[in-house]
């Protein structure tokens, strides 16, 4: 994937994120402190400026760009998570313009490991991780099958939904919403949406 | 210096604690940089920020990172790993917030070195949960809420002999070891050691190179270092303190604290000086604000609260040629204790009258002096732990019995308290008894005072601690007694002292002037209680059902005096103690038809035999268990006397049938599987009962509610054994009853579980409606009431005499907030917390 459709990824998912930033903000209502939809939006409409003046020059400057603004301007905790994930993603990805599918997989699955290395929060705790693991193994796989990076990308996006809609029945172990114990139960994780959403720019991207 | 980073979602919070830390600091503060909020205003953490202000707050010493929650957790992790060196000296600390950023800004500022910094900031809770009764979870895993042992036996110095208040010297008075140094001093200034004084002392202690730490009775000594233990100890002026140091420099530490604390950080004059300025105003003396939590203007003389008494110590064995006199001793306290009641038994009228009466009757009862004269004749026990052992055993046992008789276990162990006072020449614990109407300080109270608080004795209470959902509180609100809490002046009260108490707005005004009296009561007014008129409902119009708890036919005959309209407990095993046989069937048809027949019209839920190993009958041919309250008892022992049940079951059909217009149910009490539910509905229905239900005791039954009720009708939740067996803490064992709680989320989980469990079951296609009942002293408690109306709770049951303070409570409260309040109590993390989570609610 050339760094071009990675900065489109970035923008889509800042359109995205604007979009739906009611719904998100919604969602975090139910379980949260209703301000996850507006953080994201505050802070991805940072980052996606911020790369539209400066635009990097590779794709570890693109990370790292992105990582800094939104630990900087999000707030809550999906700062420090999504602002992780940037940075690691960038730091694997190192001074490139161009990653092939295990590169992508790989940068993507450093990001992954350094939200668990922050949230210290595990598959099944009603996180992003719900989202963004299944849709790492749907990466591989399609990978390891040799299927082009679309079609791979696609599947990814595919399992994060199916990750985020799962969480419904989950009850959180970590996070605000591990506060309401059993209440948790009967609502969407606003982070795995976010993250679903996340990976479903991608394969948008992808497509160009 | 050690420099310091706040990080918090708001930067008003961090400017606020941080003002409030500066204040413990004299001299030179440390190094500290607020990383607070965003840039637009608005909540969160930012870890670039975070970074910078590492960075900034380094000041050659390291720096620790204090933080609020969630995302500045986060944050500060991030930042660390921003900073260009990865092996620089920061330490993030699980602190909390508040007290973590004050004990780190004294460290600090005292020259504590960072680890010494981060572990004042990290053991900063420590003294709050001290304050509050907790201890601190031990590192071999005793949680919290578990006291480590009797008071007063911890490993410090014991407060008996020559420590403080003991008989040793009251003036400082040094003496050296090798091992270290130490000295008693009194305290002068009027306030005692509060935080800012005690923060003096840590940071002129900071120099020496020694261990110092400071001890009052009865309380784990403090470390000199963490101003927030010392403060922890609650001293005011009066109270001596001992003074302990190690190390090298022992001896001029102990010397410079002492100075220190006789000098009264310059707060010493403070007192007089304030009294001159405000005699010239008027004579009454403002003692400071306090929280007003009852309402209603009173002024009475001030009596406070004695101490609580301290179990005997162990002693030596009474030399044969003594133990004559020792008996006399113990005989002549015992029939003082007896004569004293009697004689006030005579000057009082009413309740008050009839109450002392019986208690004197008990005091009078020769069998627990007899046991310990026998302790003391035979085994030397001195008297103080012969009566104390004798009166022990005594409540054990009827604690172990249940029911009503496990309500007068707490007079025997009041009439232990009196006998031991008696004999040390000190007054009883508990509320102290007057004639005439007074103001009752104290520290707090405890629910055991409730008995003796009497409002027609009582005309306020003042509190030095406590806020309005303390105890204290709530107590004087449910008896109609003016209330002021968190009274810091309280122990400065002079005994008799005439004080102004106004429960509205928190004022107390010691010796106040006509003026200020005017329009203050001078005679309790107690609140109007309107009796129990049968049915509640709450403020919405939900009907609930309150019922009786009973366990004779003369008490459901008092029952229904009081209001009630039905039992929805009937202990039938009060027949069957004292025997040697089992009761005929004939005699129990009898019993229970005149338990019927005193609720006409409505129920009455007959309970079958409760006994076994926990409670043992001899016909039952019980056998001695390692655990009793795991063995054989309740529905257990039916299974090897089939017989017992079936001639219970028998004689309830008969009386129903003699009392048509009473409806029978009846359920068996321990049961843990679906199987023993269904196989005790099949022996009572085919007994010709109709109304089947099994009582919810074990967290067994609770979680299988839905099958369970597939087999009976309704289900009664017995919350003290639930409580017991959830938390897997002994009903009776002290040390533990902070653990058996009905408040225990984990409980009321359970409860929530057994509503569920009965929605569905009822949910069947053509299942008739299944219902979930209380009858255990959950029930009883006005505020737990209502949880357990809104966790689904259809009915309660209760000792009479609580029927009207819960009708009352219902009736104060819509469904909805009392379905707001169990979900608050459901999610808190604690007894305690889910108790105050549910007060703030309602």
């Amino acid at each position: 994937m050339q760094l071009s459709a990675l900065v489109d990824w970035i923008h889509r998912y800042k359109d995205e994120v604007v979009a739906r930033k009611d719904e998100l903000t919604d969602l975090d209502r139910q379980i949260g402190d209703a301000d996850h939809g507006s953080n994201m939006a505050r802070g991805m409409q940072a980052a996606s400026d911020k790369i539209g003046a400066a635009v990097p020059a590779t794709v570890g400057e693109l990370g790292k760009s992105v990582g800094m603004t939104l630990v900087s301007t999000v707030g809550g905790a999906s700062g420090p998570l999504y602002g992780t994930f940037f940075l690691r993603f960038g730091t694997a990805a190192g001074g490139v313009t161009e990653l092939d599918a295990a590169g992508l997989s790989a940068a993507l699955r450093s990001g992954v490991e350094g939200i668990v290395a922050r949230g210290k929060a595990e598959p099944g705790d009603k996180t992003m991780l719900d989202a963004l693991l299944p849709a790492l193994d749907a990466l591989d796989a399609a990978n390891a099958a040799g299927r082009p990076e679309v079609e791979a990308l696609e599947a990814a996006a595919t399992a994060a939904e199916a990750g985020s809609a799962a969480t419904l029945d989950l009850v959180a172990r970590k996070g605000r919403a591990s506060y309401l114990g059993e209440r948790s139960a009967g609502h969407l994780d606003p982070g795995s949406v976010s993250s679903a959403m996340l990976v479903r720019a991608l394969a948008d991207a992808a497509k160009g | 210096m050690v420099g310091l980073v706040v990080v918090s979602h708001s930067a008003a919070l961090a400017e606020a604690a941080l003002g409030l830390a500066l204040e413990m600091v004299a001299g030179q503060p440390p190094r500290v940089v607020l990383a607070a909020g965003m840039d637009d205003g608005s909540f969160g953490t930012d870890a670039a920020r975070v970074a910078a202000a590492i960075e900034e707050a380094e000041d050659g010493g390291g720096v620790v990172v204090i933080t609020d929650l969630g995302s500045a957790v986060l944050s500060a992790e991030m930042a660390v790993e921003f900073l260009p060196d990865p092996d620089a000296p920061v330490r993030i600390v699980p602190a909390p917030f508040v007290e973590g950023l004050l004990a780190a800004v004294v460290a600090a500022a005292g020259g504590g070195d960072l680890a010494e910094v981060a572990a004042q900031a990290s053991g900063a809770l420590a003294s709050k949960r001290e304050q509050l009764g907790e201890v601190d979870p031990a590192p071999d895993g005793a949680g919290p809420g578990l006291e480590p042992g009797p008071p007063g036996a911890g490993a410090g110095q014991s407060a008996e002999g020559a420590g403080p208040g003991g008989a040793g010297p009251v003036d400082a008075a040094s003496v050296g070891t090798e091992a270290g140094a130490s000295a008693d001093v009194v305290l002068v200034n009027p306030m005692g050691l509060h935080a800012r004084p005690a923060a003096t002392l840590a940071g002129a202690l900071a120099g020496f190179d020694a261990e110092v730490s400071l001890e009052v009775p009865g309380r784990k000594p403090a470390p000199a270092r963490s101003p927030l233990s010392v403060a922890g100890l609650g001293t005011r002026g009066g109270d001596t303190v001992r003074v302990s140091a190690g190390g090298p420099q022992a001896q001029a530490a102990v010397a410079e604290a002492v100075r220190l604390i006789e000098e009264g950080f310059g707060e010493a004059g403070e007192a007089p000086a304030a009294a001159q300025l405000d005699s010239a105003v008027s004579t009454g003396r403002p003692a400071g604000p306090g929280l007003g939590v009852s309402p209603g203007r009173v002024v009475g003389p001030a009596v406070h609260m004695p101490p609580p008494l301290a179990a005997p110590a162990e002693a030596a064995a009474v030399p044969p040629e003594a133990r004559p006199a020792e008996a006399r001793r113990l005989e002549a306290a015992a029939s003082a204790v007896v004569r004293d009641l009697h004689d006030r038994a005579r000057a009082a009228h009413g309740d008050a009258a009839a109450i002392l009466s019986a208690t004197a009757a008990l005091a009078a009862d020769p069998g627990p002096l007899e046991a310990a004269l026998a302790l003391l004749r035979d085994e030397g026990l001195d008297a103080e732990r012969a009566i104390w052992s004798a009166y022990s055993d005594v409540a054990e046992q009827f604690g172990a019995v249940g029911g009503a008789l496990a309500e007068r276990a707490s007079d025997v162990r009041d009439l232990r308290g009196r006998v031991v006072a008696a004999l040390r020449g000190v007054p009883a614990p508990g509320v102290p008894e007057r004639d005439a109407p007074f103001v009752l300080v104290a520290r707090d109270l405890a629910p055991a005072d409730t008995a003796g608080l009497d409002p027609a004795r009582v005309l306020a209470i003042v509190a030095s601690e406590g806020g309005p959902t303390s105890h204290t509180a709530i107590l004087a609100r449910s008896l109609g007694i003016p209330a002021v809490v968190g009274f810091p002046g309280a122990a400065t009260l002079a005994e008799g002292e005439p004080v102004l108490v106004d429960g509205g707005s928190g004022e107390v005004v010691a010796g106040p002037t006509e003026e200020q009296s005017t329009g203050a009561l001078t005679a309790p007014v107690p609140k109007e209680r309107r009796a129990f008129a049968g049915s509640a409902a709450t403020a919405d119009g939900h009907a609930v059902s309150l019922l009786a708890n009973i366990g004779t036919a003369a008490d459901a005959a008092k029952a229904a005096a009081a209001g009630a309209t039905g039992s929805g407990l009937f202990r039938t095993e009060f027949a069957f103690f004292d025997r040697a046989q089992a009761p005929s069937e004939d005699e129990q048809t009898e019993l229970y038809a005149g338990v019927l027949r005193a609720f006409e019209g409505s129920k009455v839920v007959l309970r079958t035999l409760d006994s076994g190993s926990d409670k043992p009958l001899p016909f039952l041919d019980p056998e001695p268990e390692e655990n009793p309250a795991l063995g054989v008892r309740g529905l257990r022992t039916a299974f090897r006397h089939e017989g017992l049940l079936r001639t219970q079951l028998a004689a309830m059909a008969r009386a129903q049938t003699l009392v048509p217009g009473t409806q029978a149910w009846v359920m068996a009490p321990m049961v843990a599987t679906v199987e023993e539910a269904a196989w005790f509905a099949g022996l009572a229905r085919a007994a010709g009962l109709a109304t089947v239900g099994v009582m919810v005791e074990t967290p067994a039954a609770a979680l299988s509610a839905e099958h369970v009720l597939e087999h009976v009708d309704f289900v009664s939740l017995g919350t003290n054994d639930l409580a017991q067996y959830t938390m897997a803490a002994d009903r009776l064992s002290a040390p533990l009853a902070a653990l058996n709680e009905p408040w225990q989320p984990a409980v009321l989980r359970l409860i929530e579980a057994t509503v569920n469990g009965a929605g569905l079951a009822s949910a069947r296609p053509g299942a008739a409606r299944r219902t979930v009942g209380v009858c255990g002293e959950a029930a009883s408690d006005p505020l737990l009431a209502r949880v357990l109306i809104g966790l689904g709770v259809d009915s309660l049951s209760m000792s009479p005499g609580a029927l009207a303070a819960v009708a009352e409570a219902l009736a104060a409260s819509t469904l909805e907030q009392c379905r707001a309040a169990a979900t608050a109590a459901l999610t808190a993390t604690g007894a305690r917390e889910a108790r105050d989570a549910a007060s703030g609610v309602l």
